[in-house]
């Protein structure tokens, strides 16, 4: 899973990996040579004082899940946390610890003291890595990867599982599960590995193939560009799966106003399909229309599907996605 | 509708080529997008709205389409045929004589005029031709018979006005007769019929009258002139303002000497009525006088030409006296006193034909009177008998001097309050006189006047019998009286007439004489025979100051001898003129030795009051002298309208046309370019619009956000 961990970082890197070092050295990591290139992300993105910040960040909830392992999150289960939750009388086979003396001794009745029990949750990152992901500039890929890295730190950092599946041609390829802060390099390294495929993405099928692999209910953050003529049944089935959904709508913006004019023919970087436009100002008004229907079409299926939808240019800075935009819409908190 | 070169049509052929490369296939560029997915929808809807969008499309073609049509039909030349207005021949006479350019209408009667003559060209029948005739001081064939309306129109705009009187006469018999060469001729005339000179011989062609001018209002400065004073010491000029109004008119008048404003006067002039004014005192060193009528304010009349007038001042010339008499000394004394004066003496025993007094500007008299009294200006002074100057009663004692006229100018600034006379002559006053110095009981002790065209004075008293010459007084007399009589310097250079020729003369020796017109051109006059004492110059036709320098071999120095032929007379006059009473016989003047090499100067003036007045006359008078069929034929096309200030055709009944020579004439034809290239320019415009439609779009939306946001700032 390390995938090219072993290959010496480019020239350039070595400077910018200065802050991200010192950070993994800071949570005790094992000194692993971070892959997730900054040639590729903004060094500075990632320098100790932006780790910091999103260290006290959160990826919110709206109910607390079952999870698996202790951890930092409220569980419908009682537990062995500080939290006082609940009274239960008395069985056979109790902890005499948790018995409450002082009803005990008012009462005369046998009552023990049940807690709130706090375990983690599994935060799965599915990532659209079809080939239209890579247009743009920056690339939509690029931005994903970006979004999906600080918000996987924000989540090792709070004790979460973190999963990154990537959705190319018609299967999603998961990697394995980290938890622990000191794993941010090995979610670096996980999404860097992530490139787009070739040839056609069927989407549906992608995401059908992930939500298998998900094992309980958790948090899936889908960030994808949605340029499939089935993402509206992808947004329905992984809302079906139980766990809470988050759709980053990615786009660049030469797609939110696209810089042509005149007779061109247009093809689809995945498919090769053409088609024959001819764009004029009336035509570009009639396609923002198009495209803010399409988008508000999501923003409804998602309002119904109790998903929460972000629609977002890759030229919003990194910092006002996570500390503006997401918290804005209660992603993180 | 038809057209001149139908051939053209053929460029239609070009209609199908433009169809054929729109059915050609559009080459499009290739753009690669992330995916077609939107794009499709959009595709999906704009075929949804397919006529509309295939018309939309479509529009610059059919706009490119219209583009060939209209360039088709422009090269066909189409145009409208109505029936012609005008004869075959037109003779166009165009009045440019100066009331031409008043302005009564803006800008000026001669460009409404020719304006107004272009445009009733149109109504030239097809084949038609036109002969142009300005009608200045004398008719000028400008264009003569040609079809070429181009160069008609560029002969007619070049027409401007002439500072003359004209003579429209002479032009309207011109005009017959380039008229008489074809059968179907008309003569017509633009004009302000405002004529300073009427014509009279009747035409044998129909006349037709395009008038300009609406209103009279004009002040004229009808003559100037710059005298000696009384005095002989200083000048004064003499203008003449005329109103040629039907109201009163307040003109503020202005002298200039040299350029330099010497006085403003304000002139209250009534209707039809000449206010004259005298300037005194004009310095000794001003060669040219310019009198304005101020032109500034609501009070400035309608022409401009007649506002202005020049003057040349005559160059000082000597004058020479003729004193008689036994020997008076104060007299003789006082006489050469008297500037660019040579004075000259003689007994009355020698006095006689051989005395040659008719060289003289003055012969004086005194105590004595020859039988037959010389032709020139007479002082008397004590005439011992009756003659022609008077009538001698005897003589009285210690004559009482009478009341003085304050403004007799032979007695400007002299005293005699003082003055006492012994013994004089008692004279009665003749008629043709007038009494200076009044004495008792109607005997005037001085009296001058006018006799049988001659000046003449009488002195009644010898001055050394009396105190007068003891007083300061004497001298000033002598002066002005000696000025009154001789009447100044030299008589007035007469303003030449715009156009007409000037005699000038040529010093010995001068190769060429180069005359600088006012607007400061040069023109280079050589004489027409060698030895030539004089040139002729004629392009007198602007109004102002002429300058005529002799040019001399560069091997030849300045000549300053006089002419051959003349002596200069005594160096010192005062000297020669120092009592000689012994002189046998008086010296032969000459004639007047001012330097023959000096700049000349002539002013050429307006000053005419019957072209000065600018009120415009009856077209019909002018009309009535044509003759020729179809009379009243007039343009029966939207001609120039009769209102206020445009040119109305004057003719009597022009609907009445329709004569058997207007039904045998071509049509008149209206070539239909100017609306064909509107709708090709608006076709282009249309076109560069709808393709250039987003960049338009772009702008506007720019604006309205710039415009939003500075709203919400």
């Amino acid at each position: 899973m390390d995938g090219p961990a072993g290959l010496p970082p480019p020239p350039d890197v070595a400077a910018g990996l200065a802050p991200a070092d010192s950070a993994a050295r800071a949570a005790g990591g094992r000194g692993e040579r971070p892959v997730f290139l900054p040639s590729s992300i903004d060094p500075t993105v990632f320098d100790e004082g932006f780790l910091r910040q999103l260290e006290r960040l959160k990826v919110l909830m709206r109910a607390p899940v079952r999870g698996g392992l202790k951890g930092g999150r409220r569980s419908v289960k009682r537990g062995q946390s500080v939290e006082f939750a609940d009274f239960r009388d008395y069985a056979l086979g109790d902890d005499l610890r948790q018995l409450d003396w002082n009803v005990l001794a008012r009462l005369e009745k046998l009552f023990i003291k049940l807690y709130v029990e706090e375990e983690d949750v599994t935060i799965h990152f599915l990532i659209d890595a079809s080939a239209s992901m890579g247009s743009g500039t920056p690339s939509k890929l690029l931005f994903a990867q970006r979004a999906a890295a600080a918000l996987g730190y924000i989540g090792l950092a709070s004790e979460d599982r973190v999963a990154i599946t990537s959705l190319g041609g018609r299967a999603g390829r998961r990697q394995v599960a980290l938890r622990g802060s000191g794993r941010v390099f090995r979610l670096l390294s996980a999404l860097s590995g992530i490139g787009t495929a070739d040839g056609p993405t069927d989407l549906m099928a992608a995401a059908r193939h992930a939500g298998a692999q998900l094992s309980g209910r958790g948090v899936i953050v889908l960030l994808s560009d949605l340029l499939d003529p089935n993402a509206d049944r992808v947004i329905r089935e992984l809302a079906a799966t139980g766990s809470e959904l988050i759709i980053l709508h990615v786009l660049s913006p030469q797609e939110l106003d696209p810089p042509m004019e005149g007779d061109l023919r247009l093809v689809d970087v995945e498919t090769g399909d053409g088609i024959d436009v001819t764009v004029d100002l009336a035509t570009l008004d009639g396609y923002k229309a198009r495209l803010e229907a399409w988008r508000q079409a999501f923003a409804d299926l998602a309002a119904r599907r109790r998903a929460t939808y972000v629609p977002l240019s890759t030229d919003v800075p990194l910092s006002d996605l996570m500390f503006a935009e997401l918290r804005r819409r209660q992603v993180v908190g | 509708m038809s057209f001149i070169s139908p051939l053209a049509l053929l460029g239609l052929v070009f209609v199908p080529a433009v169809v054929a490369m729109y059915l050609l296939k559009l080459r499009r560029d290739e753009a690669v997008v992330p995916s077609t997915l939107l794009w499709q929808r959009l595709v999906a809807d704009v075929e949804a709205n397919a006529p509309w969008q295939r018309l939309r499309r479509s529009f610059l073609l059919l706009l490119q389409l219209l583009l060939v049509l209209l360039l088709a039909a422009l090269a066909a030349r189409p145009f409208l045929e109505r029936p012609a207005g005008l004869a075959q021949d037109l003779v166009l006479v165009i009045d440019t004589s100066a009331s031409m350019a008043a302005t009564d209408v803006v800008p000026d009667r001669l460009t409404v005029a020719k304006a107004a003559a272009l445009d009733v060209l149109r109504d030239l029948p097809a084949g038609g031709v036109v002969s142009v005739v300005a009608a200045g001081r004398t008719a000028r064939v400008v264009v003569n018979s040609t079809g070429d309306m181009g160069r008609v129109r560029a002969a007619v705009q070049g027409l401007a006005v002439q500072a003359v009187s004209g003579d429209l006469g002479d032009a309207l018999n011109l005009a017959d007769a380039l008229a008489a060469r074809s059968g179907d001729a008309e003569i017509l005339v633009a004009t302000d019929a405002a004529l300073a000179v009427a014509p009279t011989s009747r035409l044998q062609h129909k006349v037709k009258v395009l008038a300009v001018g609406r209103d009279r209002r004009n002040q004229a400065i009808v003559a100037l002139a710059v005298r000696q004073a009384a005095s002989g010491v200083t000048r004064s000029v003499f203008v003449s303002v005329a109103n040629l109004d039907i109201q009163a008119a307040q003109r503020r008048l202005q002298v200039y000497g040299d350029g330099v404003l010497l006085e403003a006067r304000d002139l209250t002039l009534d209707a039809q009525t000449r206010a004259d004014a005298i300037i005194d005192d004009i310095p000794a060193a001003v060669q040219v006088v310019e009198v304005r009528l101020d032109r500034s304010g609501p009070a400035a009349d309608n022409l401009a030409l007649d506002d202005r007038a020049w003057a040349v001042v005559p160059p000082q010339r000597l004058r020479r006296i003729l004193l008689v008499a036994e020997g008076d000394p104060y007299l003789e004394t006082a006489l050469t006193y008297l500037p660019n004066t040579e004075l000259y003496g003689v007994k009355p025993a020698v006095y006689g034909p051989t005395t040659h007094p008719e060289l003289f500007d003055l012969v004086i008299f005194e105590g004595t009177l020859p039988a037959v009294l010389p032709a020139g200006p007479i002082l008397a002074i004590a005439p011992k008998a009756s003659s022609v100057l008077g009538d001698v009663l005897g003589t009285i004692k210690d004559p009482a001097i009478g009341s003085l006229d304050p403004e007799e100018p032979v007695l400007r600034y002299v005293d005699l309050s003082t003055t006492h006379v012994g013994t004089a002559i008692k004279m009665v006053l003749p008629a043709w006189a007038r009494a200076i110095i009044p004495g008792p009981s109607g005997a005037p002790l001085l009296y001058a006047g006018d006799l049988a065209g001659r000046r003449a004075g009488v002195l009644a008293f010898e001055p050394r019998l009396s105190d007068l010459p003891l007083q300061v007084a004497f001298p000033i007399l002598v002066s002005n009286l000696a000025g009154e009589l001789m009447g100044g310097s030299a008589a007035p250079t007469a303003a030449i007439e715009p156009g007409s020729p000037v005699a000038l003369p040529l010093p010995s020796n001068a190769t060429s004489l180069t005359v600088t017109k006012p607007d400061g051109a040069n023109v280079q006059l050589a004489p027409g025979t060698p030895g030539s004492s004089s040139v002729s110059f004629s392009q007198t036709d602007q109004l102002g100051v002429y300058t005529a320098t002799a040019t001399f071999p560069e091997a030849t120095p300045s000549p300053v001898a006089l002419p051959t032929g003349t002596t200069r007379p005594t160096a010192s006059p005062a000297a020669s003129a120092a009592p000689s009473p012994a002189a046998s016989s008086p010296p032969v003047p000459t004639a007047p030795p001012a330097d023959p090499n000096a700049p000349a100067r002539f002013a050429v003036d307006l000053f005419d009051a019957a072209e000065s007045n600018i009120a415009p006359g009856s077209p019909v008078a002018i009309e009535a002298l044509g003759g020729g069929p179809g009379a009243g034929a007039g343009p029966g096309s939207p001609g120039p309208s009769a209102g206020a200030g445009s040119p109305a055709v004057a003719s009597p009944s022009p609907t009445a046309a329709a004569g058997a020579a207007t039904a045998e004439r071509p049509k008149a034809r209206d070539e239909l370019w100017i609306p064909i290239v509107l709708l090709v320019l608006l076709v282009l415009m249309a076109e560069w619009l709808v393709y250039q439609r987003d960049a338009v779009l772009r702008l506007w939306r720019a604006f309205r956000a710039r415009l939003a946001g500075s709203r919400g700032a």
